[in-house]
Order: structure tokens, then C-alpha cells, then sequence
């Protein structure tokens, strides 16, 4: 698979955008959403693990994956099930490495969604990040 | 002729997972979402005032978890068919959600994919599991059933009388106690435990009860 690829599924996204063909600023916007809401939950998860709160880390990291999976970020959804893992199972060893890791790939979304859709998919106060 | 569109219900608490969901299928004229629910009491709610042909239900949402929601679900008879969609599940809880009435089964990283072919199966009446419709649910549920039951209790050889001895070595019984509660002679338990260490490869007592502890050879324990 190419690592695009796992960055965002090319099939997620393209069948999505024809279900959306009507409204391409819907469009645009439902990815801006996710973005905006995947930085913030991963700015709640930092905040759990530091806090050792293991059932906020472990909803929140469901909601992450959640979304990641529905909209085809596949690494981020994987970081996110690592995560909820190690919420459920009180287990918070390389729970920080794992969050570097889900910063860098939620990194990658963004660049790989703002080449495809422009830099308006980019939520504000993302978008010198 | 005209056709019906397919009443859909989303069931699942994060709010971009709905919109996500709703747009996918707002793709397809043959299916209308005619509701969202943010938790399980209000996919209840909302299915028993909107009477949808679907619902999607996520397994892991607050209030009243997914599961439950689904047995309150198929007991109010509603003819709704639910169709679960979940990040991650193990074969028991398929096996439970199929027992509980659930028709189907996606995953979310498969929606775009298959959302829409399941809906469509389900309300043929078919059931989907794995990304396609279930040919033969009796034989699915007998896998199933088979897949998550525990594996058998391991003998490694040993004779019922023997597999009893060794279950009173591990409770720290000593020859005499084990000859007294058989009514057997101690020279009788010496030979039942001489088998039982060269059946299964142990030198004494203490390595015999670690043997025992782990590969299960215990009796399981009442409650368990």
C-alpha cells in the first residue's frame, strides 16, 4: 500500500466526494470539521494521559478512531486504536510516543488533504501549523 | 414504477462519525436518513417515533451502550432492522449481536464501501457479516459458537483418578490426606503420582503443581 495511501484512503475519500458531487464546499468543509475536531480530541488525549485519566483517554481515543476510520485516515485510526487500548487495558506505557505518532500522521492528513482540496480545508488555527 | 427510498436511522455519539455517515449515504436516491441519535436512550427514542426500516447502530455509546440498546431494540418489535457499525469487533460480540437480533455488521473503515450494499441485503432479508451477505446464518452461528467457546480441558494422558490427584497435590495435600480422602493405600497414590510425573515430564510436587496451573489442568473453579 502507498503510504499515502495509509495517510488517506484514495477510495474513502473519492467515492465520498461523489456521494457529495452536488456540494463541493460541503464537502470541503466536512474534512475541515474532522480536522478541526481531530486536533482537539488529540489535544484532550495528551491531557488525559498526563492527567491518568484512563476512561478519557480511552472515549476520547474512540471518538478519534471513529472519525478517522469513517473518513479513510487509516494511520490515524490505527494511532487512535493503540490509544483506546491503552485506556481500556490502565496500561499508559508509550502512550506518549504513540500521541507523537498520532500528531505526525494527523500531520499528513492535512498536507495530503490541503494538496488535494486547497488550503481552505485547513482549519484556522491549523493553518500556520 | 415508483420506489420507496430505504428509512435509515444513525446511532452513534461523535458528531463528524454522523455527518460523515449521512453525506456517504445522501449518495445513494435509494436511501433517505431520516434521523440521528447521539446516544443509545435516544436511538430508541427516535426509532420508535420515526419507525425507520434501518438503523446503524455504533456498539460503543454512552448512556446505554450499544448492545443493550440493541436487545431493547428487537424486544419493543419495531420491525427496524439494525445494522451495527463498529471500529473494532471480536467474534463474540458478533456472536452476541447476532443473537440479540442484529442484521448486519460493518465496519467503519468499510462503510463507503459496503454501507450501502448492506443496507440494500438487509432489507432483502439477508444478514451481512465480513463485507458481503451471509449465505448460510445457521452455519455462521455454529462457527461462531464454536470460535469463542473455551478450548477443552487438556488431559495430557492422565487418567480421571489421576487428574484428581494431581488437582489435591496443587491444594497442598499431602499422600497421606489424598490416600485417606480415596480410601486408596499411600503406596497407590505414590504410583498414581510416579505416572503422573512421567506422563508429564516433572521431577516433584512444586513443578507438578506449576505444570498443572499453567496448562490448565485445573477443574475450573465454582463461578467461573
Amino acid at each position: 500500500m502507498p503510504e499515502n495511501e495509509n495517510t488517506l484512503a484514495s477510495q474513502v475519500f473519492d467515492q465520498l466526494r461523489q456521494a457529495m458531487a452536488s456540494d463541493a464546499a460541503a464537502f470541503t468543509e466536512l474534512y475541515r470539521d474532522y480536522l478541526a475536531d481531530a486536533w482537539r480530541l488529540l489535544g484532550m488525549l495528551r491531557e488525559a494521559v498526563q492527567q491518568q485519566q484512563l476512561e478519557e483517554l480511552r472515549a476520547k481515543a474512540h471518538h478519534l478512531k471513529g472519525s478517522s476510520m469513517v473518513l479513510g485516515a487509516r494511520a490515524v485510526a490505527q494511532c487512535a486504536t493503540s490509544l483506546e487500548e491503552m485506556g481500556r487495558q490502565a496500561d499508559v506505557q508509550g502512550a506518549v510516543a504513540m500521541l507523537e505518532r498520532t500528531h505526525q500522521a494527523l500531520q499528513h492528513v492535512q498536507s495530503e488533504l490541503a494538496d488535494r482540496l486547497g488550503a481552505g480545508v485547513v482549519p484556522a488555527d491549523k493553518s500556520a501549523a | 414504477m415508483a420506489t420507496t427510498p430505504i428509512r435509515v436511522l444513525i446511532a452513534d455519539d461523535h458528531p463528524v462519525v454522523r455527518v460523515g455517515l449521512r453525506n456517504m449515504l445522501q449518495g445513494d436516491s435509494f436511501i433517505k436518513v431520516v434521523g440521528e441519535a447521539r446516544d443509545g436512550v435516544e436511538a430508541l427514542d427516535l426509532a420508535r417515533r420515526l419507525r425507520p426500516d434501518i438503523l446503524l447502530l455504533d456498539l460503543a455509546m454512552p448512556i446505554v451502550a450499544g448492545m443493550e440498546a440493541l436487545r431493547e431494540m428487537t424486544s419493543a418489535n419495531l420491525n427496524t432492522r439494525t445494522i451495527v457499525l463498529t471500529g473494532l469487533i471480536d467474534n463474540r460480540q458478533i456472536l452476541e449481536a447476532l443473537q440479540l437480533g442484529a442484521h448486519g455488521i460493518v465496519l467503519k473503515d468499510a462503510a463507503v464501501e459496503h454501507l450501502s450494499q448492506c443496507i440494500r441485503a438487509v432489507m432483502q432479508g439477508q444478514y451481512w457479516l465480513e463485507g458481503r451477505p451471509v449465505q448460510n446464518l445457521v452455519q455462521v452461528l455454529r462457527d461462531l459458537t464454536v470460535q469463542t467457546t473455551a478450548p477443552p480441558r487438556k488431559t495430557f494422558g492422565l487418567t480421571a483418578r489421576e487428574l484428581e490427584v494431581v488437582t489435591l497435590i496443587t491444594e497442598g495435600c499431602t499422600n497421606k490426606d489424598i490416600a485417606k480422602q480415596f480410601g486408596i493405600s499411600e503406596e497407590t497414590v505414590k504410583r498414581h503420582l510416579t505416572n503422573i510425573f512421567n506422563k508429564l515430564g516433572v521431577g516433584n510436587r512444586l513443578e507438578l503443581a506449576l505444570f498443572a496451573l499453567n496448562h490448565n489442568l485445573l477443574p475450573p473453579t465454582e463461578g467461573n
